[in-house]
């Protein structure tokens, strides 16, 4: 392969489109297909030195990040000195500056180390208190000094996030869980600082400081499953290509994507993504999918079938592929925006899980006012009340009931993605965790799109495999569906003077010979016989002009998996049921293959409704399984459904779960994954209840001093988060042979 | 017991420096992507 022409990249039009500028300079994300080791990564260093600043390699997900100066510094040079190294640099659109974000997690992790620190710190000060050890009052006066001075980045710096968060919360005059975190750190901290001023009194700094710390680490480990989930995200929006090889009547050239039209050739070489949705020119492509289905295993593409934009060329030549779809129409934006937004999309028992927590925040501020007057009206002292209401506020405040929730689907989301399950809708795995019924359509979900030779009947003195090569000859290149199963028959057979003749099928002359393929009827030389044979087959013969040299039975395949997922569909305890538009005895057949009672054959889509609504009324919870397109009203219908969408599908279709791999391989633990979460919210609400439910009343009471207060509820939340991100494999339950792909995405 | 009066402060001192340095290597990155240092070798060149 000739050396790439990197030089496109510098065209002023092309770096709003990659480049976020910032401060100094333009940030760029590069993705580094080859890089594998910390020796690459110090290769990918090295070859950027001097002309690049802020260089960051990510080996796990194979990136390069780095700030560069244009009008110093041409981006061509950089990609070309990366692509000299050998580590076959793609720059990545990247629209949001991966900057803010990276700042912003490294605050996050300074503020849990600098919390952390501080809160062990101010308890080894406190800790002769614990004991009623009193040292001599100058000792005494110097430790509550030092713990106000640790205290001071270790509330108002590492809890500033907690704080100001209240502060937001009180001014947009509403309630959330920050407020009573703000109101108890601002009056802990607020009184103990005042009291070592005046050298008398309790202090709480010790409860404040790892009040911080745990809630830090909390939300610190909650924010880390998002990002999980974000960055999966990214590297799929930014896999889109930025320029693509067009041929044309000069040859090969890289041009912006923006300046390519339909019905273009782009050449994609060896070991890159395609940039476009588009028609295969070539006989035989071999193409890692493994971003847009997370299936690991290479996809195999015949001449005219799509090759998917972020397909990656596997074969050793360059692919040439007819552009169809372009930029944001292609399949991998339309995926990449439906991931966008389902993470935009708060679940409805997430908001009222929110609604209820802000009631609840309402009633603790209460509860806590009440506590400490009540204890100030039987005598107590002013420290005593004030303690009361510190661990009232403190020991109820719902961050735990706030997290269980989106800390959990988070979670399920991102390890679904990881096995090519899309979750459109995250609502959706809680009716699909309940789900007690599945219809599954026929035509396109059990069986394949493209049809399937069953059988060659030769006639005497025939070889089947010749005969069944000619055919492929014949039908090489034909769109015709009885084509379909033919391909990869025709063992460098070629037929020339092909002739389609409607409706009776194609003639063509292969080694010399003319031959026909049509209906038995339909024979050329008129000694046409009926067709006859099983409903679900269509018969073909092969014929060489004086007599028939074969017979073909075609008919739809099976999915390879469809067997081993329904029969893991009913060991999960579904009842499983087809209904499909096709004929009886079809339909019939193929719910014998899969052992399949239940069935309803020529269904209109209004029956197909009709029959959804009845399982409903019966309190069913449905699962709808379809291709997405021909049942979208039957998957509207349903409590939750799910498609295997193909093209255009996708954005009609209102799957809550799309499966990408064109395989219903996912579903079994889709389902898996939804039981699982469902028990873990249930987990993490009962637990927030109940938790609540003893610590409030101790609270109130004044059974529970302030630190202890801070402990349980922050070791709560800790438990919820830790719950809802702890590995599924475990409790996932019968696998089966049905497992996953392997997640690839996120290598 | 009047070692205190020097210690105490010191200790304080100590940790100040200590939340100053934790706080300067995270800034400076060395906590990024602490899922990649099992991948990483050490450094071959200086």
């Amino acid at each position: 392969m000739t050396p790439r022409d990197w030089s496109v990249f510098d065209r002023p039009g092309m770096r709003a489109a990659f480049a976020t500028p910032g401060g100094h300079g333009c940030e760029v994300l590069i993705a580094l297909d080859g890089i594998h080791c910390s020796a690459c990564a110090a290769r990918a260093e090295a070859a950027v030195a001097g002309r690049a600043r802020d260089v960051r390699v990510d080996l796990a997900a194979r990136t390069l990040s780095l700030r560069f100066e244009p009008d110093r510094t041409p981006l061509s040079a950089i990609l070309r000195a990366l692509d000299e190294a050998g580590l076959q640099p793609q720059l990545l659109a990247n629209e949001e500056p991966t900057d803010r974000e990276l700042r912003q997690r490294r605050l996050a992790v300074a503020r849990v180390g600098v919390s952390t620190i501080c809160a062990m710190q101010v308890m080894m000060m406190a800790w002769p208190g614990y004991f009623g050890i009193h040292p001599e009052p100058g000792i005494e006066q110097l430790l509550r000094w030092a713990q106000l001075a640790i205290s001071i980045p270790g509330v108002l710096w590492a809890g500033w996030p907690l704080l100001a968060g209240g502060l937001q919360a009180v001014l947009r005059r509403s309630l959330d869980m920050n407020v009573p975190v703000a109101l108890a750190l601002a009056t802990a901290f607020g009184a103990s600082a005042v009291r070592t001023v005046l050298g008398a009194g309790d202090l709480y700094f010790d409860s404040a400081t790892m009040f911080v710390w745990f809630l830090t680490l909390g939300r610190y480990l909650e924010s880390r499953t998002r990002a999980q989930a974000l960055g999966r995200t990214r590297l799929l929006a930014g896999r889109r290509a930025l320029t693509a090889l067009r041929r044309d009547d000069g040859g090969v050239h890289a041009v912006p994507i923006g300046e390519l039209r339909a019905g273009d050739e782009v050449v994609v070489p060896p070991g890159e993504a395609s940039p476009v949705d588009g028609g295969l020119l070539d006989s035989r492509a071999d193409l890692d999918e493994s971003l847009l289905t997370g299936e690991s295993l290479p996809a195999v593409r015949r001449r005219d079938e799509t090759v998917l934009a972020g397909a990656v060329n596997l074969g050793a030549a360059p692919l040439a592929v007819r552009t169809e779809r372009i930029g944001t129409a292609t399949m991998l934006a339309q995926i990449t925006q439906l991931m966008q937004h389902a993470q935009d999309r708060k679940p409805r028992v997430q908001q009222v899980a929110d609604g209820l927590a802000a009631h609840f925040v309402a009633l603790v501020l209460l509860l806590a006012l009440a506590g400490a007057g009540w204890a100030a009206a039987h005598g107590a002292d002013v420290d005593r009340s004030m303690a009361i209401a510190i661990a009232v506020l403190v020991a109820s405040c719902p961050c735990a009931l706030s997290l269980a929730v989106p800390a959990a689907l988070a979670a399920a989301t991102s390890r679904l993605a990881g096995a090519g399950v899309l979750v459109a809708n995250a609502g959706a795995l809680q009716a699909l965790a309940r789900a007690d019924t599945v219809v599954l359509d026929k035509t396109g979900t059990l069986t394949l799109p493209g049809m399937d030779l069953r059988r060659i009947e030769p006639r005497p003195q025939q070889d089947p495999a010749r005969c069944a090569a000619i055919a492929a000859a014949l039908e090489a290149g034909s769109r015709h569906p009885l084509a379909s199963a033919f391909s990869g028959k025709a063992c460098g057979m070629t037929a020339v003077d092909t002739e389609h003749l409607p409706g009776h099928g194609v003639s063509g002359t292969v080694e010399g010979r003319r031959y026909w393929l049509c209906a038995p009827e339909a024979a050329p030389d008129g000694s046409g016989e009926a067709s006859r044979g099983a409903a679900d087959e269509v018969h073909i013969v092969l014929h060489d002009g004086t007599r028939t040299l074969a017979l073909f039975a075609i008919g739809a395949r099976l999915r390879p998996e469809a067997q081993r997922v329904v029969s893991g569909l009913q060991h999960r305890g579904l009842a499983v049921e087809v209904s499909s538009g096709d004929s009886q005895e079809a339909v019939r057949e193929l719910c014998l293959d899969l052992r399949l009672t239940r069935f309803s054959a020529r269904q209109q889509p209004q029956q197909k409704l009709r029959r959804m609504q009845q399982l409903r009324e019966q309190g069913r919870v449905v699962l709808a399984v379809g291709d997405g397109l021909n049942d979208a009203p039957l998957l509207a219908a349903a409590d939750v459904s799910a498609a295997m969408p193909q093209g255009a599908a996708l954005t009609q279709g209102r799957a809550d779960l799309l499966l990408l791999g064109d395989s219903l391989a996912g579903l079994p633990m889709a389902l898996d994954t939804a039981r699982a979460t469902a028990r873990r919210i249930r987990e993490n609400l009962a637990w927030a209840a109940a938790y609540n439910l003893v610590m409030l009343p101790l609270a109130v009471s004044g059974h529970l001093p302030p630190w202890l207060a801070a402990a349980g509820m922050s070791l709560s939340s800790l438990v919820v988060v830790g719950n809802a991100v702890r590995g599924f494999g475990s409790e996932s339950g019968p696998r089966g042979p049905a497992a996953a792909p392997l997640p690839a995405a996120a290598a | 017991m009047a070692s205190l009066y020097l210690l105490i402060p010191l200790g304080v001192g100590v940790v100040l420096a200590a939340i100053g340095i934790f706080f300067w290597a995270a800034q400076d990155g060395q906590f990024d992507g602490l899922d990649n240092q099992s991948a990483r070798m050490p450094d071959e060149e200086p």
